[in-house]
């Protein structure tokens, strides 16, 4: 099948939308599928073969975040001239409703359509202020896929349309093979050592680092050799400030890690901590953390909850509260045998959020999507693995 | 020659009205038949799931299943609804073993139905709020073709596997 995926986001910043497509694009052609990317890079950015560059973007603050798009009559023109080139099967494009490319890919196509929506946002305000706008790009759209519960609650209640929930994908195999940092995790017996994760910006306050700062406080002065492994983006002053400074050699910053090194830092340590306090529509990091075998302490958010199998894949502790959590961890970091299960039950959770199972039920969906323009029932096998 | 002005400003609004009525008769006219293509595909879709329902109650389950899906296979449009939905019943009453192909064949069909479904419902929906708008209704575009009508089932997915079986 020929298959034309338009990212709004410019693949020179690393993020959610961008790795999604991405992976999705790798998984697909491994199936033996042709896949195009449209998406806004740099001219010199190196880009994987599947690419297409529709011009640099320009930073907008948008969404609470500033993202960086591609909008205007030159992209409109490449747009038209990728889907011309294309003659694509199917459409498929991401957060279609954000003024992006994806939102000109949809008014420019005719034919299938498919489009995943990532954040539970309610809507963009750009488009709230014009329901009939927002109107006509729902009507060119055949198929809507959620990758998360709250965003398909979100289709059902705001958008007045219904939506196939499929999960984010991970690459397993990239993080269970990843090779863990010199040095890193190091020891962790009964009663001493062991190392802590997170990832993510910690300056940001529905990430809860606080929550995590104030157990590993707690927990470092009774447990010597407890290290903790910060990583994302920020500036280490505003990180270091907020420990007091005998404890600062016991807590490492690496910085924004790019996705290979995402996989690594996930591998060097215990317990890897999703203190969130609100706000995640699916915890992606939780899964990728599973994949690379690492054990899980996450706040009781739905969405996490979700992820872990209701507790059975990792280890749950009430939201925003850091005495439940240090007891989680004094008592994790203690029990080997413990984190073992918690892993292995990890494992098979895991196996569900594989890219290659992923991209099958995504092929089921641009199936359904054909069907409903042309009239014509596809096969099985045609969509299958060809 | 003010007069001029009216002239051009009469035949400018005049130009717009007519540009919104060609584009909304457009509109209405791609939404109902894609509403249409959507049911064909639906049809398609449930004839396939009762079809392969039948050649699983020939091996296993026998007579109540088989029942079943004939009779969604022959149900008349007024009672095809509710024929399917005693179809997916009947199917959920009996254990399905995703390792056989004759209930993987069931289970696939019901997989593919239920998003065959999801997509129809919307695209109806689509077609009847363009159809519903005042001013199509007032110059009745769309009049030749029927109101697209919702199918109105149960949800079909049968167990959720944890793996799409590779057909």
């Amino acid at each position: 099948m020929r298959i034309g995926i338009v990212c709004p986001y410019s693949f020179d910043v690393p993020g959610g939308v961008q790795n999604h497509v991405m992976d999705l694009a790798e998984a697909l052609i491994s199936l033996g599928h042709e896949v195009s990317v449209l998406a806004p890079a740099d001219e010199d950015s190196p880009l994987p073969a599947y690419v297409v560059s529709a011009g640099r973007a320009v930073p907008l603050p948008y969404n609470g975040s500033v993202a960086r798009i591609a909008f205007g009559p030159v992209s409109t023109a490449r747009v038209r001239r990728w889907l011309t080139n294309g003659d694509f099967d199917v459409l498929h494009v991401h957060e279609p409703l954000t003024l992006s490319l994806s939102l000109l890919a949809v008014l420019s196509a005719r034919g299938p359509v498919v489009a995943t929506f990532h954040t539970a946002m309610t809507r963009s305000r750009v488009l709230a202020a014009a329901q009939g706008v927002l109107q006509i790009v729902l009507e060119r759209i055949t198929a809507r896929i959620a990758v998360s519960a709250l965003a398909r609650k979100v289709q059902v209640e705001h958008m007045d349309g219904g939506a196939v929930e499929i999960p984010n994908g991970v690459a397993v195999a990239k993080f269970a093979d990843a090779e863990p940092l010199p040095g890193w995790p190091g020891e962790c017996v009964p009663g001493t050592g062991g190392t802590l994760g997170f990832l993510g910006r910690f300056t940001e306050a529905r990430k809860g680092f606080p929550v995590l700062r104030d157990a590993f406080v707690a927990l470092a002065a009774t447990r010597p050799g407890l290290r903790l492994l910060v990583a994302g983006p920020g500036d280490p002053d505003d990180l270091y400030d907020q420990f007091p400074t005998d404890l600062h050699e016991r807590v490492t910053f690496l910085g924004l890690v790019t996705e290979p090194d995402k996989a690594r830092m996930l591998r060097s340590v215990h317990l890897y901590v999703a203190p969130n306090t609100g706000g995640e529509s699916f915890g992606m990091i939780l899964t990728e953390a599973l994949a690379a075998g690492t054990t899980v302490v996450a706040s009781d958010l739905d969405a996490f909850r979700r992820v872990l199998d209701g507790g059975r894949a990792g280890r749950l502790f009430p939201t925003g509260d850091p005495v439940g959590l240090r007891d989680a961890l004094a008592e994790l970091l203690d029990d080997p045998a413990g984190r073992t299960a918690l892993t292995a039950c990890g494992d098979q959770v895991v196996a569900n959020f594989d890219w290659p199972v992923v991209a099958r039920r995504v092929l089921e969906v641009y199936a359904a999507a054909i069907e409903a323009t042309d009239g014509r029932v596809i096969d099985q096998e045609w969509v299958g693995l060809g | 020659m003010p007069h001029m002005w009216w002239v051009v400003a009469a035949s400018v609004v005049v130009g717009l009205v007519a540009a919104y009525l060609i584009w909304t008769a457009g509109r209405v006219e791609r939404l109902q038949g894609r509403a249409e293509l959507a049911a064909r595909a639906l049809d398609a879709h449930l004839l396939r799931r009762a079809a392969a329902a039948a050649v699983l109650a020939e091996r296993r389950f026998g007579v109540e299943l088989y029942a079943a899906s004939r009779i969604a296979l022959d149900a008349s449009p007024d009672e095809r609804e509710a024929a399917e939905n005693d179809l997916t019943r009947q199917l959920r009453s009996v254990r399905l073993d995703p390792g056989d192909p004759d209930c993987g064949a069931v289970i696939a069909a019901s997989r593919r139905l239920a998003l065959s479904r999801q997509v129809h419902t919307d695209l109806v929906r689509d077609a009847r709020s363009a159809r519903s708008r005042p001013l199509v209704r007032l110059l009745r575009m769309g009049r030749g073709r029927e109101w697209p009508r919702y199918f109105d089932i149960d949800d079909p997915t049968l167990a959720v596997p944890a793996d799409v079986p590779a057909n």
